[in-house]
Protein backbone atom coordinates (compact mmCIF):
# COMPACT_ATOMS: atom_id res chain seq x y z
CA UNK A 1 0.00 0.00 0.00
CA UNK A 2 1.11 3.16 -1.18
CA UNK A 3 1.79 6.29 2.02
CA UNK A 4 0.04 9.40 0.85
CA UNK A 5 4.06 11.33 0.83
CA UNK A 6 4.85 8.31 -2.27
CA UNK A 7 1.28 9.38 -4.03
CA UNK A 8 1.78 13.17 -3.52
CA UNK A 9 5.52 12.45 -4.92
CA UNK A 10 4.55 10.70 -7.77
CA UNK A 11 1.31 13.69 -8.42
CA UNK A 12 3.81 16.60 -8.39
CA UNK A 13 6.97 15.25 -9.96
CA UNK A 14 4.91 13.72 -12.48
CA UNK A 15 6.75 10.59 -12.44
CA UNK A 16 2.94 9.17 -12.66
CA UNK A 17 3.00 9.26 -16.63
CA UNK A 18 6.21 6.45 -16.77
CA UNK A 19 5.49 4.25 -13.79
CA UNK A 20 4.58 0.68 -14.40
CA UNK A 21 0.96 -0.60 -14.09
CA UNK A 22 1.01 -1.81 -10.82
CA UNK A 23 2.12 1.44 -9.36
CA UNK A 24 -0.54 3.37 -11.18
CA UNK A 25 -2.91 1.32 -10.09
CA UNK A 26 -1.73 1.58 -6.28
CA UNK A 27 -1.46 5.59 -6.93
CA UNK A 28 -5.48 5.04 -8.61
CA UNK A 29 -6.60 3.21 -5.63
CA UNK A 30 -4.94 5.43 -2.99
CA UNK A 31 -6.66 8.51 -4.21
CA UNK A 32 -9.74 6.73 -4.41
CA UNK A 33 -9.32 6.34 -0.78
CA UNK A 34 -7.74 9.15 0.76
CA UNK A 35 -9.24 12.78 0.02
CA UNK A 36 -6.46 14.20 1.40
CA UNK A 37 -4.17 13.37 -1.50
CA UNK A 38 -6.98 13.92 -3.57
CA UNK A 39 -7.34 17.92 -2.21
CA UNK A 40 -3.60 17.78 -2.78
CA UNK A 41 -3.93 16.85 -6.57
CA UNK A 42 -6.81 18.97 -7.17
CA UNK A 43 -4.05 21.81 -5.80
CA UNK A 44 -1.61 20.79 -7.85
CA UNK A 45 -3.94 21.00 -11.22
CA UNK A 46 -4.94 24.62 -9.68
CA UNK A 47 -2.11 25.97 -9.52
CA UNK A 48 -1.34 24.61 -13.16
CA UNK A 49 -4.29 26.17 -14.40
CA UNK A 50 -3.98 29.80 -13.13
CA UNK A 51 -0.09 29.56 -14.66
CA UNK A 52 -1.56 28.99 -17.51
CA UNK A 53 -4.31 31.59 -17.94
CA UNK A 54 -1.78 34.10 -16.69
CA UNK A 55 0.10 32.78 -19.91
CA UNK A 56 -2.94 33.00 -21.78
CA UNK A 57 -2.61 36.86 -21.25
CA UNK A 58 0.77 37.05 -22.44
CA UNK A 59 0.13 35.68 -25.46
CA UNK A 60 -2.09 38.07 -26.26
CA UNK A 61 0.23 40.64 -25.95
CA UNK A 62 1.79 41.04 -28.97
CA UNK A 63 0.72 43.22 -31.42
CA UNK A 64 -1.03 42.25 -34.58
CA UNK A 65 2.13 42.58 -36.96
CA UNK A 66 4.16 40.84 -34.55
CA UNK A 67 4.69 37.68 -36.62
CA UNK A 68 5.31 40.16 -40.06
CA UNK A 69 7.70 42.36 -38.03
CA UNK A 70 9.51 38.51 -36.82
CA UNK A 71 9.20 37.70 -40.71
CA UNK A 72 11.20 41.03 -41.98
CA UNK A 73 13.46 40.35 -39.09
CA UNK A 74 14.34 37.07 -40.54
CA UNK A 75 14.93 37.61 -44.27
CA UNK A 76 17.25 40.72 -43.18
CA UNK B 1 3.92 17.68 -32.07
CA UNK B 2 5.13 18.01 -35.49
CA UNK B 3 7.87 17.01 -37.84
CA UNK B 4 9.35 19.54 -40.28
CA UNK B 5 8.84 17.38 -43.22
CA UNK B 6 11.62 17.72 -46.01
CA UNK B 7 9.79 20.03 -48.30
CA UNK B 8 9.21 22.52 -45.78
CA UNK B 9 13.14 22.33 -44.61
CA UNK B 10 13.78 22.83 -48.68
CA UNK B 11 12.09 25.74 -48.88
CA UNK B 12 12.83 27.39 -45.76
CA UNK B 13 16.57 27.01 -46.65
CA UNK B 14 15.84 29.10 -49.57
CA UNK B 15 14.27 31.69 -47.23
CA UNK B 16 10.95 30.83 -49.19
CA UNK B 17 8.68 33.63 -47.55
CA UNK B 18 5.43 31.95 -47.91
CA UNK B 19 7.37 28.87 -45.82
CA UNK B 20 8.63 31.15 -43.13
CA UNK B 21 5.54 32.81 -42.58
CA UNK B 22 4.21 29.78 -42.42
CA UNK B 23 6.94 28.55 -39.46
CA UNK B 24 6.94 32.13 -37.68
CA UNK B 25 2.77 32.25 -37.53
CA UNK B 26 3.07 28.34 -35.93
CA UNK B 27 5.55 29.53 -33.47
CA UNK B 28 6.36 33.04 -32.83
CA UNK B 29 3.60 33.56 -30.16
CA UNK B 30 4.27 30.51 -28.43
CA UNK B 31 7.81 31.38 -27.95
CA UNK B 32 7.33 34.94 -26.84
CA UNK B 33 4.62 33.61 -24.05
CA UNK B 34 7.19 31.15 -22.97
CA UNK B 35 9.49 33.86 -22.67
CA UNK B 36 7.29 36.01 -20.70
CA UNK B 37 6.87 32.95 -18.38
CA UNK B 38 10.33 32.86 -18.03
CA UNK B 39 10.14 36.52 -16.62
CA UNK B 40 11.31 38.44 -19.62
CA UNK B 41 9.48 42.05 -19.97
CA UNK B 42 7.81 42.69 -23.02
CA UNK B 43 10.27 44.23 -25.03
CA UNK B 44 12.85 41.68 -23.98
CA UNK B 45 10.49 39.02 -24.62
CA UNK B 46 9.63 40.31 -28.37
CA UNK B 47 13.05 40.70 -29.09
CA UNK B 48 13.66 36.93 -27.59
CA UNK B 49 11.59 34.80 -29.57
CA UNK B 50 12.39 37.21 -32.55
CA UNK B 51 15.99 36.25 -32.13
CA UNK B 52 15.10 32.52 -31.43
CA UNK B 53 13.54 32.19 -34.74
CA UNK B 54 16.27 34.48 -36.85
CA UNK B 55 18.82 31.48 -35.15
CA UNK B 56 16.84 28.83 -36.14
CA UNK B 57 16.98 29.76 -40.04
CA UNK B 58 20.53 31.01 -39.87
CA UNK B 59 21.08 27.05 -38.47
CA UNK B 60 18.56 24.61 -40.37
CA UNK B 61 21.61 22.81 -41.89
CA UNK B 62 22.36 21.38 -38.60
CA UNK B 63 18.63 20.94 -37.92
CA UNK B 64 17.69 17.05 -39.17
CA UNK B 65 13.55 17.24 -40.02
CA UNK B 66 13.18 14.17 -37.43
CA UNK B 67 13.46 16.21 -34.27
CA UNK B 68 10.79 18.19 -33.56
CA UNK B 69 10.67 21.80 -34.17
CA UNK B 70 8.96 23.33 -30.79
CA UNK B 71 11.80 21.12 -29.06
CA UNK B 72 14.73 22.48 -31.25
CA UNK B 73 13.03 26.62 -30.68
CA UNK B 74 12.70 25.82 -27.11
CA UNK B 75 16.09 24.40 -26.94
CA UNK B 76 17.65 27.69 -29.01
CA UNK B 77 15.20 30.16 -26.31
CA UNK B 78 17.15 28.06 -23.19
CA UNK B 79 20.60 28.87 -24.24
CA UNK B 80 19.35 32.93 -25.75
CA UNK B 81 17.61 33.21 -21.77
CA UNK B 82 20.97 31.97 -20.20
CA UNK B 83 22.91 34.53 -22.08
CA UNK B 84 20.58 36.76 -20.77
CA UNK B 85 20.15 36.59 -17.26
CA UNK B 86 22.38 38.37 -15.51
CA UNK B 87 23.41 36.35 -13.03
CA UNK B 88 21.48 32.52 -12.54
CA UNK B 89 21.27 30.95 -9.49
CA UNK B 90 22.74 27.09 -9.53
CA UNK B 91 20.06 24.56 -9.22
CA UNK B 92 21.03 23.01 -5.64
CA UNK B 93 21.30 19.63 -4.76
CA UNK B 94 19.10 19.58 -1.87
CA UNK B 95 16.69 22.10 -2.24
CA UNK B 96 15.31 23.15 1.49
CA UNK B 97 11.74 23.09 -0.02
CA UNK B 98 11.97 19.26 -0.45
CA UNK B 99 12.83 19.50 3.54
CA UNK B 100 9.10 21.59 3.50
CA UNK B 101 7.42 19.24 1.87
CA UNK B 102 8.54 16.38 3.85
CA UNK B 103 7.68 18.27 7.20
CA UNK B 104 4.19 17.88 6.17
CA UNK B 105 4.00 13.84 6.56
CA UNK B 106 4.07 12.00 9.89
CA UNK B 107 6.91 8.74 10.15
CA UNK B 108 4.22 6.64 8.80
CA UNK B 109 4.53 9.16 5.27
CA UNK B 110 0.65 10.48 6.32
CA UNK B 111 -0.71 14.08 6.19
CA UNK B 112 -0.04 15.98 9.68
CA UNK B 113 -1.70 18.58 8.34
CA UNK B 114 -3.92 17.69 5.32
CA UNK B 115 -4.54 20.34 2.10
CA UNK B 116 -7.75 21.60 1.62
CA UNK B 117 -9.12 21.30 -2.13
CA UNK B 118 -8.79 24.83 -3.21
CA UNK B 119 -12.26 26.75 -4.17
CA UNK B 120 -12.67 25.95 -8.15
CA UNK B 121 -14.94 29.11 -8.83
CA UNK B 122 -13.29 31.71 -6.59
CA UNK B 123 -9.64 30.60 -7.78
CA UNK B 124 -8.24 31.68 -10.99
CA UNK B 125 -9.63 35.34 -10.98
CA UNK B 126 -8.49 36.03 -7.01
CA UNK B 127 -4.98 34.07 -7.82
CA UNK B 128 -3.88 35.85 -10.75
CA UNK B 129 -1.71 38.58 -9.29
CA UNK B 130 -0.64 36.01 -6.11
CA UNK B 131 0.71 33.58 -8.55
CA UNK B 132 2.82 36.19 -10.82
CA UNK B 133 4.71 37.02 -7.75
CA UNK B 134 4.81 33.21 -6.60
CA UNK B 135 6.41 32.34 -9.86
CA UNK B 136 8.67 35.20 -9.96
CA UNK B 137 10.08 34.21 -6.95
CA UNK B 138 11.26 30.62 -8.82
CA UNK B 139 14.89 29.49 -9.08
CA UNK B 140 15.41 30.02 -12.95
CA UNK B 141 15.40 26.46 -14.09
CA UNK B 142 12.72 25.11 -11.87
CA UNK B 143 11.05 28.15 -13.77
CA UNK B 144 11.54 26.76 -17.15
CA UNK B 145 11.08 23.16 -16.20
CA UNK B 146 7.32 24.47 -14.84
CA UNK B 147 6.80 26.74 -17.70
CA UNK B 148 7.93 23.79 -20.33
CA UNK B 149 5.97 20.97 -18.74
CA UNK B 150 2.71 22.69 -17.24
CA UNK B 151 2.25 25.47 -20.03
CA UNK B 152 3.80 24.42 -22.86
CA UNK B 153 2.27 20.85 -22.72
CA UNK B 154 6.37 19.16 -23.41
CA UNK B 155 6.68 15.96 -22.09
CA UNK B 156 9.28 14.84 -19.50
CA UNK B 157 11.65 13.80 -22.42
CA UNK B 158 11.40 16.61 -24.17
CA UNK B 159 12.10 19.14 -21.62
CA UNK B 160 14.69 17.21 -20.60
CA UNK B 161 16.02 17.53 -24.13
CA UNK B 162 15.43 21.10 -24.22
CA UNK B 163 17.24 22.07 -20.45
CA UNK B 164 20.20 18.92 -20.63
CA UNK B 165 18.64 17.03 -18.04
CA UNK B 166 17.25 13.40 -17.15
CA UNK B 167 14.25 12.71 -17.37
CA UNK B 168 14.16 11.94 -13.31
CA UNK B 169 15.77 15.61 -12.91
CA UNK B 170 13.24 16.90 -14.88
CA UNK B 171 10.26 15.52 -12.22
CA UNK B 172 12.87 17.08 -9.58
CA UNK B 173 12.60 20.49 -10.61
CA UNK B 174 8.70 20.18 -11.63
CA UNK B 175 8.39 18.55 -7.80
CA UNK B 176 10.27 21.66 -6.57
CA UNK B 177 8.81 24.49 -8.18
CA UNK B 178 4.98 23.12 -7.43
CA UNK B 179 5.68 22.52 -3.87
CA UNK B 180 7.48 26.23 -3.92
CA UNK B 181 4.44 27.58 -5.11
CA UNK B 182 2.44 25.85 -3.16
CA UNK B 183 4.42 27.18 -0.26
CA UNK B 184 3.78 30.75 -1.49
CA UNK B 185 0.34 30.52 -2.11
CA UNK B 186 -0.06 29.17 1.18
CA UNK B 187 1.71 31.98 2.80
CA UNK B 188 -0.53 34.53 0.82
CA UNK B 189 -3.70 32.97 2.03
CA UNK B 190 -4.65 31.34 -1.31
CA UNK B 191 -4.06 27.60 -0.59
CA UNK B 192 -4.39 25.84 2.86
Amino acid sequence: MLTCIEVSTLVSTGGLDDAPLMRKLGVVLHLAMCRHCRAFRRQVAAIGRAVRELNAAYEAEPPSGFEAAVVQRVLR
Amino acid sequence: MPKLDQRLLDQLRRRDSEALHAIVDEHARRLYRAARGMGFTVVEAEDLSQDVLVTFIESLDRFEGRAEVATWLFGILHHKARERYRSRAREELNDPIETVFEAQFDERGSWIRPPVAPDRAASARQARDAIRECVDGLPPLQREVFQLRQVEELSAAEAGNVLAQTVTHIGVLLHRARMRLRACLERKGWMY
